[in-house]
């Protein structure tokens, strides 16, 4: 078999028109006519083959012949490489890459969508309840410094809702020995808007803005948030999202790692709505947890549907078209609309469509009155 | 002068690239090293010049340790970062103080592992250097741009009985000496930066040399800015056109203070979630979206057109043995076209069209860069270099070091 290729010297850059002759296990390379070097196929090196590039054969010498007859060098020195050649084999063979392609599609989306959260939760509940603790030591320091003014509560209103908070509330937390709650009030303005709100630190501190107190109507309200706030402390939600995003990084670093730098704008976008989407189903998980205790508790769950609507209310003034008509969407408990209803700004909201969270909170209100105790039945 | 050209195809390489993050996704990303040299050695063996190719020679084998640190450092950073936020910031600290050598290292093992027509290449820069380039300039450009304003507030409010007149003007020409002095020590060190990098190149025996103005960077440095601002101009009359044909001059105010509240979510623990939703109408949906497009798109054009006039003149300047010399036609427009195209192409293809990405830049890059055709390239002989570990070159590929010299 004779093979035309390039020579060149051990080390140099000289380059001349070669073809290498193989008799048996033999070889022989010449140069213009001229024989240079012979020897045996052993002794030669040759590099894998990668798509069509052009192979190297470094001969004993050290000097290297190289050609781009692929073929040829591959039927003569057959499977040097047994893995790099079955490689090639699966990239060159169409069925083969159209598996991969499938294959990588699947699993990137079970990964994102069922492998992340799972390893997340896992994690999350076998570290000790410590770990949730230290990733909020100075949070709240920080919010005070950056965010909160004092509350201007009453002292009394402060000293009723935190009793209640205590006595009636957390016992029905069975976990509440493991876990430090505390409520604290605080003031928050952004602008000349007080903001309405209830937060939660993985260290178990609550906090209450002024204008939700002033916003909830009834004990029964605060409670309602109370409980959703717990859900959050409970299901280690922070320290699941700490984990979460930081599988995604490692995840985008190696297959971006791969590619061009401007790679990284389009992934930073994939991330940000990746992590969108599992914070919102901790907020689901957080609502469900609530409004089961809620049940459990003989406390009617029409409380956090009421609580969560003033607080759409009073965020989006009734001139907005859109917010309205999905909570007129919700009154009358048109589900399927509703899910068709989803733009892609449910899924960058941090939270799912409160809408949604209002019609599922009248649900477990019907089982309340229906005298159930266990709702979970209506989540499909 | 020959442009090198590139004789692989985007539709092959994706076949590489499939199948490469097949078997990442098998081995839980052990692969990455073998996975990096398939990549590398199919793209170096596809660009020619003058019937001869470059060749990548890393193996699998020799990045996997370098690998293994590497990635062991930054998932322990990702920690550190999250559970306490002051450790993570000494490591990014010493990650700071490292970084000239991560760039040297990198440099030496990168070219080290590249041959063209059978001669290596090297880079045989030295470390102190590096450190005054990449770490010690670069400080004192911080120190410039922040201290001396600082320190200047810091007296003036020690100062007694001051008129609003003279602080007026303290403050007009302390902006302007400070921005000429930033700019004009940016260029500076833009200049050093690139001087540094091209001089230590080598080819077999040959050396190359670069010889750099800081004028000439000054130019460059100071149309980019122009062009910057005529785009953020341009772009700002775009969103008030928009705006009104839309109606949304009404919510401009809302989505102002939907920012800041945003903008203070995001530095919240994520377990402290409000339970009420952001008010988000179509319009400011729309507008958000405009935002975030020409924020994109203005980015690319600015670092199009900075990166061709650097690589055209560094280029222009550069020569092999005082002989051979070099060109870059490369055009910030077609630059623009190709990222921007690119950028789309990879978001819509949830990262499918890489492949074809990374082949249209690499085409793009080696046709706009023309070589001497008379040289002798016969005569270049590899020369004697140790033996070096890729743990430099592999921390680097993991923390995205960038020298951003765009060779």
């Amino acid at each position: 078999m004779i093979i035309h290729g390039k020579w060149y010297p051990p080390e140099s850059s000289a380059q001349s028109v070669a073809t290498l002759s193989i008799t048996g296990d033999d070889y022989s390379l010449e140069i213009e006519n001229q024989r240079l070097r012979a020897g045996r196929l052993e002794d030669i090196s040759v590099s894998d083959r990668v798509g069509n590039i052009e192979r190297k054969l470094v001969l004993s010498d050290g000097s290297v012949f190289a050609t781009d007859n692929n073929d040829d060098i591959d039927k003569t020195f057959g499977d040097r490489n047994i893995i790099a050649s079955i490689i090639h084999t699966v990239e060159s063979h169409t069925g083969w890459v159209v598996t991969a392609l499938v294959f990588t599609l699947l699993f990137s989306f079970s990964f994102f969508k069922w492998g992340v959260p799972w390893v997340g939760t896992t994690i999350a509940h076998a570290l000790p309840q410590k770990t949730n603790e230290l990733i909020a030591t100075h949070t709240l320091d920080f919010l005070d410094k950056s965010m909160f003014k004092e509350s201007e509560l009453s002292v009394e209103r402060q000293a009723a809702i935190s009793n209640h908070f205590q006595s009636t509330v957390l016992p029905l937390e069975s976990l509440q020995q493991d876990i430090p709650f505390k409520l604290h009030f605080r003031k928050w303005q952004v602008g000349k808007e007080s903001v309405s709100n209830a937060l939660a630190l993985p260290s178990g501190d609550i906090i209450l803005t002024d204008a939700f107190v002033e916003l909830s109507k009834n004990q029964a309200e605060i409670d309602s948030v109370l409980l959703h706030e717990m859900g959050h402390v409970v299901k280690r939600h922070g320290l699941e999202m700490i984990i979460e995003s930081m599988l995604v990084t490692t995840a985008v670093v190696l297959v971006v790692g791969d590619a061009s730098g401007i790679t990284d704008l389009g992934a930073g976008l994939g991330a940000l709505l990746v992590s969108a989407n599992y914070s919102q189903s901790n907020e689901t998980e957080s609502d469900i947890y609530a409004l089961d205790l809620m049940l459990k508790a003989n406390m009617d769950p029409i409380a956090f549907a009421n609580i969560l609507s003033r607080m759409m209310e009073r965020e989006a003034p009734s001139g907005d078209s859109e917010v309205v008509d999905e909570s007129k969407e919700a009154d009358s408990n048109d589900e399927n609309k509703d899910d068709n209803d989803k733009s892609l700004l449910d899924y960058l909201s941090s939270h799912p469509a409160t809408a949604e969270r209002i019609a599922r909170a009248q649900r477990y209100s019907q089982c309340f009155r229906q005298q159930q105790t266990d709702c979970s039945m209506s989540e499909r | 002068m020959r442009p090198l050209e590139f004789e692989g195809s985007g539709a092959e390489y994706f076949k590489i690239w499939i199948v490469n993050v097949l078997l990442l996704i098998c081995t839980m990303g052990l692969y990455y090293p073998w996975a990096k040299v398939r990549k590398q050695r199919y793209l170096y063996a596809n660009s020619t010049f003058d019937g001869r190719n470059f060749e990548y020679h890393a193996t699998g084998k020799q990045l996997f340790f370098g690998y293994l640190i590497a990635m062991t450092c930054f998932i322990i950073f990702l920690i550190l970062q999250n559970i306490s936020p002051l450790s993570g910031s000494i490591v990014l600290l010493l990650f700071f103080l490292a970084t000239p050598w991560i760039i040297w290292r990198s440099l030496q093992f990168s070219t080290r592992m590249t041959s063209f027509s059978n001669v290596r290449l090297a880079f045989n820069g030295s470390l102190g250097p590096a450190y005054l380039n990449f770490l010690l300039l670069p400080f004192v450009l911080l120190l410039i741009v922040y201290v001396i304003p600082a320190s200047a507030a810091v007296t003036l409010t020690m100062m007694d009985d001051i008129s609003a007149a003279m602080i007026g003007g303290v403050v007009a020409v302390l902006a302007l000496v400070v921005s000429i002095l930033g700019i004009y020590f940016y260029a500076y060190l833009r200049k050093r930066n690139t001087s540094y990098v091209i001089n230590g190149y080598r080819y077999g025996q040959g050396v190359f040399s670069v010889d750099l103005e800081t004028k000439q960077y000054l130019k460059i440095i100071l149309k980019t800015f122009g062009l910057a601002i005529l785009s953020m101009i341009v772009v700002f009359a775009i969103l008030a056109a928009v705006g009104s044909a839309v109606g949304v001059e009404d919510e401009f105010s809302a989505i102002q203070e939907s920012m800041q509240e945003s903008a203070k979510e995001s530095i919240e623990d994520p377990d402290a979630a409000p339970p009420g939703p952001p008010p988000i109408s179509g319009s400011f949906a729309i507008l958000i979206g405009l935002v975030y497009f020409f924020i994109i798109l203005v980015s690319l054009i600015v670092s199009a057109y900075s990166l061709t006039r650097q690589r055209t003149y560094s280029f222009a300047n550069a020569k092999l043995d005082q002989n051979v010399s070099f060109v870059s036609t490369l055009k910030a427009r077609s630059l623009a076209f190709v990222m921007v195209t690119n950028l789309f192409a990879i978001v819509l293809t949830l990262g499918l069209a890489t492949p074809w990405a990374t082949v249209r830049v690499l085409r793009l890059m080696l046709n706009n860069t023309l070589i001497d055709t008379d040289v002798d390239i016969d005569r270049y002989i590899s020369q004697q270099q140790s033996e070096q570990s890729s743990l430099g070159e592999q921390i680097g590929d993991a923390f995205d070091v960038d020298i951003g010299i765009g060779l």
